[in-house]
């Protein structure tokens, strides 16, 4: 039985004990057509394709609803293994190549071409000769097809990324019967002229029969490359588009919509912009996931300024490197003076104080009390809440007790006393805690990263309050990063968006979701006005 | 619900059954050395001389008997062999029929005899305890000497490699002890009263001739009295020498204090069981099973008549010594190298400290503090070194610890036998090197801390200079970690990367976290040493660190957080287990090698149960 579609997967339900991440979710794939993937993160497009696979992360966690359909026929597919032998094929985000191996070996690898000697006769298939020459024509062929001239028995080690990418790809069609692949983001790490050849070396694939499917964030690929698009918001299904009949806009809009009310209301205000807080210059950032990629960016002195982009785009790695957390270069000016970079004490110094993303893993102590959490930075980086006994300091464990107390109340840390250890508090007090901490040391500047991330609605809120009246009533300028479009858009004075390492615009609250959509993949709304469709 | 359930109801049954012993107990306890008790052992004392005498009696039947025989064989005119048969007949038949024969005590009229016997003991009593003095006075007159001849003894062996036993006792020769004048005459007397004991016992037997009672004298003597007697020693004398006729009120008199410390066992089991959840969530699991087994060897040195209060006192002094080495684990862990099993580096430099002290012969506190003071700085060199290597080599610190500690160990080896010291305590009579044990005596530091304001609670010893040091030293540590520098190297032992984002240098909080607990392994030894009387070198410290490291797991602390009252209760815990475990062994398991054998197995058993349990206690 043949059908139009290679893939129909057929209203896909997926839940995570009560939380629900996919709820009926439908994706039709032609052959030989590209089908682009589209979604913000958390959107549901991993679940998705984690579903298509048979990954152990949904099987264990209870299976999923729906159907997946390969071909017209129920397609049960248990396993990864399974998902290939039936003809599916990915194209890894992270490369999964052995960088000792040669290009020929990693494509190969589990499907080498072998003969039969005097040992295997004996001893049984697995000591079998190898056929490098079969092997050697094999992957020179899989390679013309992505187009690439370079020699196959090249080791993978020191290839410039780009290629390894092609090898990936190479690997995947060099498999016999592979009907559907995905493409998970493979332009996020390429060069322009790359792109352009992965998209060229997709087409060809696309014309030799194979559906694709193409997960990205960049709407101008999308436009250029595919045929039809899925695109998913909060685990729904958004709408399904043909390219011809839409736009970079419409695509940017239905991406963000609209998430419910504004989180917390502030008041219109005009902009602060007399004098620059903070004044980054050309800032690069080590930090691996989030690369930063040469930033400039004024903040002014009394705003909130919000910084907003998808996941691995690089806008957390901007508090961190300023912070000095990873390895970092640029230029940095708070309030005039200059700041030397590298060393985290100095920029605390400085008055600069930061709210990790990184709650437990960086943010708090979790085997000490929450007033030992409090007034931790404090006390190391002011000397205060100490007794100096001539060289020999001790805790002023009163003065600690009184400041504790004080947080608490002012920020309604929910905790049974002081001495709480701070692990066993839920993530929105801990959040406090870290706010507090950062509070005590009087910061003229404040970073908070993620500052909601996995804390419940109503802490939400509260946190959000407190940054806002920090803000107004003490005139202390913040700069909020967050994944939460939402959040930034109903605190924030202006809002930064960051792709690829790089600031695309900085955008006012009110902008429209067009333009952050755009933004966020990376097309700076008022160039694309100007410009037109890139497509 | 219904497991919660099962507990309370099996600790009421065990509380019910504690109150029943404890009732029971505590009424027959005092009557022991009240007349109830005196009766009881009035009546035994009669069954166990008759019982003595009674074989005497016997005897003489026999010989009656085989009089009679020989008379009967001759007269029937046969000859020797017959006779020979027939003596051998008569004699078994008597024998059979006296020894078997059960005398019935309660138709002899014994009131008479019980007065002679209360006469007599009192009278060798009396004898007994003039003689007591009279040797002490020999004693005491001749200790010097004896004391000086077992120094000369242990020098000489020293002097020939030999190890030195420190805790030989001095014993004065008795060889020219003569009975005073006032001995002869209490013997004369106690000899009297018998002469009233062996009239009364005629009376009972009328065969005893006076040359039998005799002969009886000494076993009566040793029945009836023997130094230090109570209640439960001459019951269980008396019995074990045939009295057999004992009433079931007299066994529970008896068993009145086994009653008494069941008692007090049931109640902790039945509190365990109770409290258990409670106690589970406060101390975590190993806490309570290992208290439980600790609770459950004190009980057993009770239920044994071991001496509970001597093995408490050498527990207590054993975790003076052991626990500033478990102390050094804190900053180690504080810091984030978690458990300092590299301990002996500075195990090592402390014990340098106090070869120097002996090789240039400085005497008492100074000695002390000298040793400590060098060990002290060697330590810290040394751990200074080791730290900047466990930088280089963050995450894998726990094997880098455990081999750094075991080179160091057989680097040392090495070094013992080509350090250039000259002291004759300190090296080989014959060829280069140190000795492996090097025995402390009073002109260095032995028990220097321990005898420091030692004062004694009956048999219970309190070594007030080691506890003091103890927590003096606790006291230190525990006041570094509120400095400000003690914060940081704790936030750094806890989550480095919050450190880090605190602009703390991570390297230099390891650095001083390390030093802090080789510097404190490097005081451990010393102290230890000064109440051990030796200082071990070569091997020994190899398993020390493990130790240390047990210990402290077993009091409660994880890799990577520690309090200073982990490091009071695993020691006591730890030591505890270890002091008590082998004297009940020993008692279980008599006349074996068996203590030798359990020492290794509990010490390293509770090592590995304390490394399984490495994730420590539930967060508080």
């Amino acid at each position: 039985m043949s059908s139009e579609y290679v893939l129909e997967m057929k209203n896909i339900t997926k839940r995570y004990g009560d939380n629900t991440v996919l709820s009926d979710v439908s994706l039709s794939v032609k052959k030989g057509e590209i089908h682009a993937l589209l979604g913000e993160n958390g959107a549901g497009k991993s679940t998705l394709m984690n579903t298509l696979f048979g990954m152990p992360v949904i099987h264990n966690t209870g299976g999923f609803e729906g159907k997946v359909l390969l071909d017209g026929e129920d397609a049960h597919i248990m396993s990864p293994f399974d998902a290939m032998q039936k003809g599916i094929g990915m194209v890894h985000q992270e490369f999964m190549l052995l960088p000792g191996f040669t290009i020929t070996e990693n494509i190969k690898l589990n499907r080498e071409i072998t003969n039969s000697n005097l040992v295997s006769r004996i001893l049984g298939k697995n000591l079998e000769s190898l056929d490098m020459a079969a092997m050697s024509s094999d992957a020179r062929k899989a390679l013309d097809s992505v187009g690439m001239g370079i020699d196959q028995s090249t080791k993978v080690q020191g290839l410039p990324v780009g290629y390894m990418q092609f090898v990936e790809i190479a690997r995947e069609i060099d498999k016999t019967g592979i009907k559907l692949l995905v493409f998970d983001e493979p332009t996020a790490v390429l060069t322009e002229s790359e792109a352009a050849q992965l998209i060229k070396v997709m087409k060809q694939i696309a014309d030799s029969g194979i559906a694709v499917i193409f997960i990205t964030h960049r709407l101008d690929e999308v436009m250029a490359a595919t045929n039809s698009i899925t695109i998913l918001r909060d685990g729904k299904l958004a709408a399904t588009r043909k390219t011809s009949e839409t736009s970079i806009v419409e695509l940017a809009e239905l991406m963000i919509g609209r998430k419910g009310e504004a989180v917390v209301e502030t008041d219109k205000r005009e902009v602060p912009h007399e004098k620059v807080a903070l004044k980054v210059r050309n800032l690069k950032v080590d930090m691996p996931g989030e690369r930063v990629r040469g930033i400039d960016l004024d903040v002014y002195e009394g705003e909130i300024l919000g910084i907003g982009g998808l996941a691995g785009q690089g806008k957390l790695g901007i508090p961190n490197g300023i912070m000095s957390m990873y390895d970092v270069a640029g230029e940095v000016e708070l309030f005039g003076e200059p700041l030397k970079l590298g060393d985290t004490k100095t920029a605390l110094e400085a008055g600069i104080a930061m709210v990790s993303e990184d709650r437990k893993g960086v943010g708090l102590l979790l085997d000490r009390s929450i007033e030992d959490n409090i007034v931790f930075n404090a006390m190391q980086i002011h000397g205060d809440y100490l007794h100096k006994i001539g060289p020999v300091t001790l805790k002023n464990a009163k003065a600690i007790r009184e400041v504790a107390l004080k947080m608490i109340k002012e920020l309604d840390i929910r905790c049974f006393g002081p001495l709480q250890n701070s692990g066993t508090l839920s993530g929105g007090n801990q959040q406090k805690v870290c706010i507090a901490r950062a509070l005590c040391m009087n910061p003229k500047f404040l970073f908070v990263s993620e500052p909601t991330r996995g804390i419940d609605i109503g802490a939400k809120k509260l946190v959000l309050e407190t940054l806002v009246d920090l803000n107004r009533k003490q005139g202390m300028t913040v700069v909020i990063v967050s994944s939460e479009l939402q959040e930034l858009r109903s605190v924030s004075d202006r809002i930064a968006i960051v792709s690829e390492g790089k600031l695309v615009d900085i955008l006012p609250a009110d902008a429209s979701d067009a333009d952050f959509g755009l933004a966020m993949s990376g097309i700076k709304p008022s160039e694309h006005k100007d410009g037109g469709a890139n497509s | 619900m219904t497991k919660s359930k099962t507990r309370k109801i099996l600790s009421g049954i065990l509380l019910i059954l504690a109150v029943i012993c404890l009732v029971v107990g505590g009424i027959n306890l005092p009557k022991q050395t009240g007349t109830a008790g005196e009766d009881i052992l009035q009546d035994l004392r009669v069954q166990t001389l008759l019982n003595a005498t009674g074989d005497s009696v016997v005897e003489s039947y026999v010989a009656i008997a085989k009089k009679e025989a020989t008379a009967k064989a001759k007269e029937a005119g046969g000859g020797m062999a017959e006779i020979r048969d027939a003596v051998a007949k008569a004699e078994e038949e008597t024998r059979e029929k006296y020894s078997n024969a059960e005398t019935d005590y309660s138709q002899i009229e014994t009131s008479g005899l019980k007065s002679a016997i209360t006469v007599y003991i009192d009278s060798i009593k009396d004898y007994a305890e003039t003689e007591k003095t009279a040797r002490d006075a020999y004693i005491a007159e001749h200790y010097d000497e004896a004391k000086a001849a077992l120094d000369a003894k242990h020098e000489q062996m020293l002097a020939a490699g030999e190890e030195v036993n420190a805790d030989e006792e001095v014993v004065v020769d008795m060889s020219g002890f003569e009975p005073t004048k006032e001995m002869e005459e209490k013997q004369a007397a106690a000899k009297e009263t018998y002469k009233g004991v062996g009239k009364e016992v005629q009376g009972i037997f009328p065969l005893l001739d006076d040359a039998a009672l005799e002969t009886l004298e000494g076993t009566v003597e040793g029945i009836l009295y023997q130094a230090g007697d109570n209640f439960a020693l001459q019951y269980d004398r008396y019995t074990a020498n045939g009295a057999k006729n004992v009433a079931g009120s007299a066994k529970v008199l008896r068993y009145a204090d086994d009653l008494l410390f069941t008692a007090i066992f049931l109640i902790v089991l039945a509190a365990l069981l109770l409290y258990y959840e409670l106690l589970v969530a406060k101390l975590g699991m190993p806490r309570v099973i290992i208290g439980a087994f600790f609770v459950l060897l004190c009980f057993m040195c009770l239920w044994y008549d071991l001496s509970l209060s001597t093995l408490l006192s050498n527990t207590v002094v054993r975790m003076g010594m052991n626990a500033i080495m478990v102390l050094a684990m804190v900053p180690g862990i504080q810091c984030g190298i978690s458990l300092n099993l590299g301990l002996p580096i500075g195990l090592v430099a402390g014990l340098i400290g106090g070869l120097l002290t002996i090789e240039l012969g400085i005497p008492g506190w100074g000695g002390f503090f000298f040793a400590i003071l060098v060990g002290s700085v060697l330590a810290a060199i040394c751990g200074y070194l080791y730290a900047l290597l466990l930088n280089r080599l963050k995450g894998d610190e726990m094997s880098i610890t455990t081999y750094v500690g075991f080179s160091i160990v057989s680097l040392m080896c090495i070094a013992w036998l080509v350090l250039p010291f000259k002291s004759l305590k300190l090296r080989w009579p014959l060829g280069t090197g140190l000795r492996n044990t090097i025995g402390l005596d009073n002109t260095n530091f032995r028990h220097i801390l321990n005898d420091f304001l030692a004062f004694n609670i009956g048999s219970f010893t309190v070594p007030t200079g080691l506890l003091l040091f103890m927590a003096l030293s606790c006291w230190i540590v525990w006041l570094f970690s509120r400095s400000k520098t003690g914060e940081a190297m704790l936030a750094v032992g806890n989550n480095a990367r919050f450190a880090e984002s605190t602009g703390i240098n991570v390297d230099k909080m390891r650095i001083i976290g390390t030093v802090f607990s080789t510097v404190l392994g490097a005081i451990g030894i010393l102290v230890y040493s000064q109440s051990y009387g030796f200082m071990q070198l070569y091997t020994a410290p190899r398993q020390m660190g493990f130790v240390a490291a047990s210990a402290i797991l077993i009091g409660g602390a994880s890799t990577s957080r520690c309090k200073i009252s982990h490091v009071l209760i695993g020691t006591f815990l730890f030591q505890g287990v270890l002091t008590l475990g082998m004297p009940v062994a020993n008692v279980l398991v008599p006349g074996s090698t068996i203590s030798e054998t359990l020492r290794i197995l509990i010490s390293n058993g509770i090592i590995l149960y304390a490394l399984t349990k490495s994730g420590g206690a539930s967060r508080g």
